[in-house]
């Protein structure tokens, strides 16, 4: 009873006690010291290991503290009416010079001799074999490793794709435990390399089922690899030399059941890296790397962030993925990592070892985790941030009178997929008079209004060298006699189309214009559907619709990144549509040396999917920027691309 | 009372592994994965990751090593937030959303409790009419409305405090205020209900008589009898202050749990999803515990079992 009594005088003074904590825990995170800038760098960042990451921003941060061969910077020119300066791959980053073969495949880069690591090692090209086999090992799992596969051998290393005959690395099952016990994902098991001579595939023996504690993951094959390995001297192996027969499996299932024959069980069977991969480092200088086909945008992906090199020696000691922590990370970029608050903040700080350190002008940068655009409308007119990276759309119209409002045009294009196996869709009549009805123009101006291009074409305007295609301007009249030659006259005999999108005030309102559209020039019934993201996104790649809208982001600045998605059953196709023509265009244009007759060539391409119209172009994307007029170096490009370390403060 | 924790703790565990089965088939059953995107991933790349985080397991095989590393509080990595494991996300945004909902909750109790004892002791007045109209307003309006009307006030219009942030002083207290004003609202009211039906009772009468000023009487005999209703409230206020602060958080860019708790739902972070719930399942549990508990020691009368 006692007790009670106690407890209950005392009450109020827990409470009071644990509001002051909470107080005192607060104000100790200390005020910070300002950065130097401040911007908002949209959602919280999921990685700062370029191999991993996918998303624009965490490619700031990642630009920011590491440094690929090349750089994308804006050329030294004025900006066009729209205030955008291009981008160029220049030789602003880790490589001082580089050449191209005469067939366009082979590039050799020379690596600057101040280039280092923020640990004060020198940056040398073994660091990028590294790096890139790092990304291209399936048990990296990164999701870029496709930008790598344009390398000779790089694709099927990344797939695990070995050839009888072919070189191959078997890494057996015996790593060590890594002492932090962290995720040790590259390779550090014993390393065999010889030469694949057969492999059989041992079907599942019926019956044995059962076997419950078998953690055997369901995805490995069933298949013995009988390998010729070579011997190995001084760590050399020796190729010439007659080499030793040896099975291996990755099956746990598989190790030593076969009759007669002992077989080991493996990590990996992969084919021979450096055998196989031309990917070269002959000297510490230089890189020299063989590409499949003649890729023009090949310097474009060699400057994109999936390319940028890691420190071998950071992830090997702290693993991955405690690599990226403050305390661990060693990069080579203008940038270093102070600390990282989740959805709070990256603070960076210039770093010394950088090799154009002179040059960078800000010592501190924030980026700040934030997710609503109104807050970051709200810290940006507060002073609180210096650059805003979205802005609400609804205040938009308002915005665009101010002089710290900066929009451009960008290499994204919103627009819609046709399911072509869904009468009455599977017509291209009926396709092209859907499209023709569309009056894009009133989308830009009346729902997205931020300066918003309708679209004529599929790929954005802006690519040096390219000419987009055509597909009509707005047309009822002509939409609604295509219509009638389709066999629908004024729509009669039209089944009610659906339209899907992704949750969003904004593609709801897209939506209804087209929807109205379709109703009122051509009698077509329409019904909208949203669907939460990851339901949209199952439903688009189960064709599991009629009509789809979609958002294209070019990776790089070429026709390429657009065109190459509609080939038959090409990953983002997804509209069923399938062209012979279309897909011999394509691989043309890969294999074609000249650079106008490729351009041409792609042209044709787009010309053909723009007459097919598997999908409607509706508009291409603005890029929206709001920055604080005294930062200089800023300017617009078509890919939104901003590089930190140029930014400088005027006092 | 030591049975009565016992008891309670082992109903804690049934309602953990419940609301764990559940959630884990829940989320896989919803269409789309965590490494769905609008850029398709090539199959081969999709079976890598997909590998990496041995999601190409057979279900029940992830169920039951799931189940086991959460039993020992180890949740996993963030399959969204890669460089993160779930517990490290945890750590990091549990202080700041527990110190928003405990200045939240200090803010709506000393308010609330003040308003309604004065609204009481001075009943129709034009205290009491204000406090009640305010707050009918506080537990009307939204609290991402009454944000909303907060940055316009002090932001913008009279700036004293910053739009959004974490770090100092000054940024938590909109926030705490926003997600305060409902539940001092509610305690305002059931404050002023139960003094109401304490003042009219004989042993206030008693006190007054033997020459007690009214701040004596009210502090000393007449809150202890009229406060329960309030202690009984603290329960759901909790499960609100925790909800509630989902949206503040984004809205004042807090880096809090909430907004992962939203995020980790719509990206399909299985782990990070999973470790929010269980989190939250947890709090509410052990708050509804300590409610109970607190009866018995503010109301003798009642005893727990």
């Amino acid at each position: 009873m006692s007790i009670s009594y106690q407890v209950r005088r005392f009450f109020p003074l827990v409470l009071v006690a644990a509001c002051i904590l909470a107080v005192a825990w607060v104000i100790s995170f200390g005020t910070l010291p300002k950065a130097d800038f401040a911007f908002a760098n949209g959602d919280q960042i999921k990685t700062v290991d370029p191999s991993k990451a996918t998303g624009a921003p965490e490619g700031r941060i990642i630009n920011a503290l590491f440094e690929g061969l090349l750089r994308q910077l804006p050329v030294d020119q004025p900006p066009d009416q729209t205030g955008s300066i291009p981008l160029k791959p220049t030789t602003r980053g880790v490589a001082e010079s580089y050449s191209v073969s005469e067939d366009g495949l082979t590039y050799t880069f020379l690596i600057r001799q101040t280039a280092a690591w923020s640990n004060g090692r020198r940056l040398t090209s073994d660091d990028f074999v590294w790096s890139w086999r790092r990304t291209l090992h399936p048990e990296t799992g990164s999701k870029y490793s496709y930008q790598l596969y344009y390398i000779h051998g790089a694709q099927a290393y990344n797939e695990s794709r070995v050839e009888v005959d072919q070189p191959v690395e078997v890494e057996l099952n015996d790593r060590p435990e890594h002492p932090s016990g962290q995720n040790q994902l590259f390779p550090r098991g014993t390393m065999l390399r010889g030469i694949l001579r057969e492999i059989r595939d041992v079907t599942a023996p019926s019956g044995s089922g059962g076997n419950e504690a078998d953690t055997a993951p369901v995805s490995e094959p069933r298949r013995i690899y009988v390998v010729e390995v070579k011997p190995q001297l001084n760590g050399r192996v020796q190729w010439e030399a007659q080499g030793r027969r040896q099975a291996f499996s990755s099956h746990p299932d598989l190790v030593k059941t076969v009759q007669g024959e002992a077989v080991q069980r493996a990590q990996h069977i992969l084919p021979d890296f450096h055998r196989t991969v031309q990917i070269r480092a002959p000297n510490p200088r230089t890189l020299v790397v063989t590409l499949s086909n003649r890729t023009p945008f090949f310097t474009d992906l060699v400057a994109f962030y999936p390319l940028y090199p890691v420190c071998r020696e950071c992830v090997e000691t702290h693993g991955t993925p405690a690599w990226t922590l403050p305390e661990n990370i060693v990069s080579n970029g203008p940038y270093q990592l102070e600390f990282r608050r989740i959805r709070d903040r990256v603070r960076l700080r210039k770093s010394r070892t950088y090799w154009d350190v002179a040059n960078v002008d800000l010592n501190t940068i924030d980026a700040m985790a934030v997710k609503s655009e109104t807050t970051s409308l709200n810290m940006f007119m507060n002073g609180q941030l210096d650059w805003a990276t979205t802005v609400p759309n609804p205040v938009i119209p308002e915005l665009m009178k101010r002089t710290d409002f900066l929009s451009a045009p960008m290499l994204t294009v919103y627009f819609y997929r046709l399911n072509v196996e869904r009468p009455p869709l599977n017509k291209p009549l009926v396709r092209e008079a859907l499209n023709l009805a569309i009056d894009k123009r009133r989308i830009v101006e009346k729902v997205t209004s931020a300066g918003q291009q309708p679209a004529r074409s599929f790929v954005p305007p802006g690519i040096r060298g390219y000419d987009s295609a055509y597909c009509g301007e707005y047309n009822p009249e002509r939409a609604r006699e295509l219509l009638a030659q389709a066999g629908f006259p004024n729509g009669s005999g039209i089944p009610k189309i659906q339209i899907v999108y992704n949750t969003s005030e904004a593609h709801r309102d897209i939506a209804q214009v087209i929807s109205e559209d379709w109703n009122v020039n051509l009698g077509i019934q329409t019904e909208l559907r949203n669907l939460e993201w990851g339901t949209f996104l199952d439903t688009l790649s189960e064709r599991d619709y009629m009509v789809a809208r979609s958002g294209w982001i070019g990776d790089y600045p070429d026709p390429n990144t657009f065109l190459d998605m509609f080939v038959t059953d090409g990953a983002n196709n997804e509209t069923n549509w399938s062209n012979a023509r279309y897909d011999e265009l394509i691989q043309t244009a890969q294999v074609e040396t000249d650079a106008a007759a490729r351009m041409d060539i792609l042209h044709q391409a787009e010309q053909l999917l723009m007459r097919e119209l598997p999908i409607v172009p509706i508009y291409f994307y603005v890029s929206i920027n709001m920055v604080n007029p005294r930062i200089k170096g800023f300017s617009a490009n078509i890919q939104d691309i901003h590089p930190l370390h140029i930014l400088r403060r005027q006092q | 009372m030591i049975g009565f924790l016992l008891k309670r703790l082992g109903w804690m565990v049934l309602t953990l592994w419940v609301v764990f089965t559940t959630s884990f088939f829940l989320m896989r059953a919803v269409p789309g994965g965590p490494f769905d995107s609008e850029k398709k991933l090539p199959p081969a790349i999709k079976r890598n990751i997909e590998k990496r985080y041995q999601m190409d397991r057979p279900l029940i095989q992830q169920y039951w090593s799931h189940l086991w590393a959460t039993a020992r509080c180890d949740f996993g990595p963030s399959y969204k937030l890669e460089d993160y494991t779930v517990n490290d996300v945890i750590a990091q945004g549990f202080p700041v959303s527990a110190s928003l909902g405990i200045l939240a909750m200090t803010f709506a109790l000393s308010l609330g409790l003040v308003s309604g004892v004065v609204s009481a002791v001075l009943r129709n007045s034009v205290y009491d009419v204000s406090f009640m109209v305010a707050a009918t307003i506080g537990i009307a309006v939204p609290n991402f409305v009454l944000a909303s009307l907060m940055i316009v006030l002090f932001v913008f219009f009279w700036p004293i405090f910053p739009a959004a942030g974490w770090g100092e002083l000054r940024q938590i207290i909109l926030p705490a205020l926003c997600l305060g004003a409902p539940f001092a609202g509610y305690i305002s009211r059931l404050t002023r209900t139960g003094m109401l039906e304490v003042l009219g009772l004989d042993y206030i009468r008693t006190a007054y008589a033997k020459g007690l000023t009214t701040p004596e009487v009210v502090v000393r005999h007449a809150l202890r009898g009229a406060i329960l209703p309030v202690v009984s409230y603290l329960g759901p206020a909790t499960a609100g202050i925790l909800t509630g602060s989902l949206v503040l958080e984004q809205i004042f860019a807090l880096p809090g749990m909430g907004s992962h708790f939203i995020e980790a739902a719509t990206q399909r972070d299985y782990t990070l999803a999973m470790g929010m719930v269980m989190v939250y399942t947890f709090l509410l549990f052990v708050m509804n515990t300590l409610v109970d508990l607190s009866y018995s020691m503010i109301d003798p009368r009642v005893e727990v079992d």
